[in-house]
């Protein structure tokens, strides 16, 4: 009985810019939809925070089938930004997503960095919105995304927009195809970013060598799960060691062994993605195996991880 | 209401070449499951597989779920090689299925290929209501023939080896004339459910499909698997597999 009394009493919470979470990990933008698709079977409130998918201005339709490939490993997504707009998206799916999860996070993209501007202006004043995190590194959409992620002048550039349209914490969410992280995570935390998170997918592709044609309708992807780890780990690694604002991690992780490695690394929190769709339930192995290994370690706070890696 | 489950392989066995038939034991998914609905798997525990694999169901018996399928990759490859008793992960009913209404007078089913895997849960629910149905199935040849085990079925080999020589759209053209107030189930390669389209918009039938994608969530999360619609994108997984031909753009052209 002692042992179960002492595991219940690890505190899990953690607070990133500002934002009050219950446990250390998000489900990551773009791989829990609405907030809804997952309710039979994944009670709410089991994350720290939800990010939604990304929403632009407009609704988008994505790109052509077939979006999505497995690879040794990994999984290529070329989904392209598919989402129902903001105006949809604040009327119909954002009451109901509130409804179900106590910590929302609103992932916001633009073509231009007007656009960027005129959503995080949108989303002002709006109740029950904890944070934006600002998508500047999808590698599947041709303007915006990776664009504006992979310049470290274009990076600030938008952050500052964003920051001074915003009234909510903003978290920049960098991309792994860059020459350097650090040079980027600088530049968007000088520009106000309140909290960064990495990574995004990497470019991938697969090829039909019968058809002799790409597998993806968009020709390339993004390749994110267990394959890209040990990237994800290192951007994290090296960026949290660049700035002093609070890092999530994110990349592969499938079990709290990996979630463990990358607050070791310097996350603040992490953001579950791929392992979700494996198992819809992966949130509750890792919240779990948190405590267990705070307990091993003798931590009484999860955040007590944070940055621990002897080097 | 969807669920998440670890099952057990109750039987497993080649039928055909390239061709398996696997059953697993849930009392409560073969309860709720209807025609045209799918399960979504992978064995269970860390392995080469990295996502779940979508697969129609076959037939319910008892609290067993069959699954009929073709090796076509690297995980039909790896779950054909399950031995029985083997454990997995599954995800399931998912999916919106067959709507079978009585204001037909004749149920019409077309199986191309492995689009016969959801149809014979479909003839049997057919079946039990007492509605008069009938299977027209096609294939390239007598030797990927599939054990279709339906009285009054009409078979179509592309080769001419066994039944009517030609396309199974093309045999069920030959007797459209004979039914009166049909609907058309269809399940098959694209461009089968894209003849099969035209050919029931022509005679203002009602038609549905069902179709297949590459999947990663299985439950309308990750918008992966879409198909055109003809007004937007819609799932494969969520939305359908079943949609309303109508539904459909069938100019596309996909990989599938």
């Amino acid at each position: 009985m002692k042992n179960i009394r002492t595991k219940n009493s690890i505190d899990l919470s953690v607070e990133i810019a500002g934002i009050k979470m219950k446990n250390p990990v998000l489900a990551a933008s773009g791989t829990f939809g609405y907030g809804t698709e997952y309710l039979p079977l994944v009670p709410p409130g089991l994350f720290g925070a939800v990010i939604t998918k990304t929403i632009t201005l407009l609704p988008r339709a994505g790109n052509k089938p077939p979006r999505v490939y497995e690879t040794p490993g990994g999984m290529l997504n070329s989904i392209g930004l598919a989402n129902v707009g903001a105006e949809k998206f604040l009327k119909e799916k954002l009451p109901e997503l509130l409804s179900h999860h106590p910590v929302v996070i609103v992932n916001i993209a633009g073509n231009t960095m007007e656009e960027y501007v005129e959503l995080a202006g949108m989303l002002k004043g709006r109740p029950g919105i904890s944070g934006i995190e600002l998508n500047i590194s999808c590698p599947n959409v041709k303007q915006g995304g990776v664009a504006f992620g992979s310049d470290p002048i274009q990076a600030a550039k938008l952050t500052t927009l964003a920051k001074k349209a915003a009234d909510k914490p903003l978290i920049v969410k960098l991309s792994p195809n860059v020459a350097d992280i650090a040079a980027i995570a600088r530049a968007v935390e000088q520009a106000g970013a309140d909290a960064i998170s990495l990574i995004n997918t990497l470019y991938g592709m697969a090829i039909d060598i019968d058809k002799q044609r790409p597998v993806l309708g968009n020709i390339t992807g993004g390749l994110s799960g267990p394959a890209v780890k040990p990237v994800a780990l290192y951007n994290v690694f090296k960026a949290s060691r660049a700035v002093k604002v609070p890092v999530i991690g994110l990349g592969g992780i499938m079990s709290s062994d990996d979630a463990v490695e990358f607050m070791l690394a310097g996350a603040s929190a992490v953001q579950i993605g791929t392992a979700s769709f494996v198992d819809p339930s992966a949130v509750k192995e890792i919240t779990g195996g948190l405590k267990d290994y705070c307990l091993k370690k003798g931590y009484s706070k999860v955040s007590q991880i944070t940055g621990k890696l002897a080097v | 209401m969807m669920l998440e489950q670890k099952v057990k392989i109750t039987s497993h066995q080649k039928i055909a070449p390239q061709v398996f038939l696997m059953a697993y034991a849930s009392p409560q998914m073969a309860a709720q499951a209807r025609p045209g609905q799918f399960v979504h798997l992978k064995p269970s525990g860390p392995g080469p597989l990295l996502l779940r694999r979508p697969f129609s169901i076959n037939r319910v018996k008892g609290s067993n779920l069959f699954i009929m399928y073709r090796v076509v990759g690297r995980g039909t490859s790896l779950i054909s090689s399950l031995p029985k008793g083997t454990e997995m992960d599954v995800l399931g009913p998912l999916g919106k299925g067959f709507e079978i209404s009585r204001k037909y007078s004749e149920h019409v089913i077309l199986a191309g290929g492995m689009g016969l895997a959801p149809m014979q849960f479909l003839a049997d629910r057919l079946k039990a209501m007492k509605l008069e149905s009938r299977i027209f199935y096609g294939c390239a040849g007598k030797k990927e023939m599939l054990p279709c085990p339906a009285p009054g079925k009409i078979i179509a080999t592309d080769d001419g080896s066994c039944g009517y020589k030609g396309f199974v759209t093309d045999a069920f053209l030959t007797c459209i004339d004979k039914f009166k107030k049909p609907v058309v189930y269809a399940c098959g390669p694209w461009p089968m459910l894209k003849r099969t389209a035209m050919i029931c918009r022509q005679h203002n039938i009602d038609c549905q499909v069902s179709l297949e994608a590459f999947m990663a969530c299985g439950v309308g999360a990750c918008q992966g698997c879409v198909v055109k619609g003809v007004k937007e994108y819609v799932t494969v997984c969520r939305q359908g597999p079943v949609f309303d031909s109508r539904e459909i753009d069938w100019e596309q052209e996909f990989g599938l």
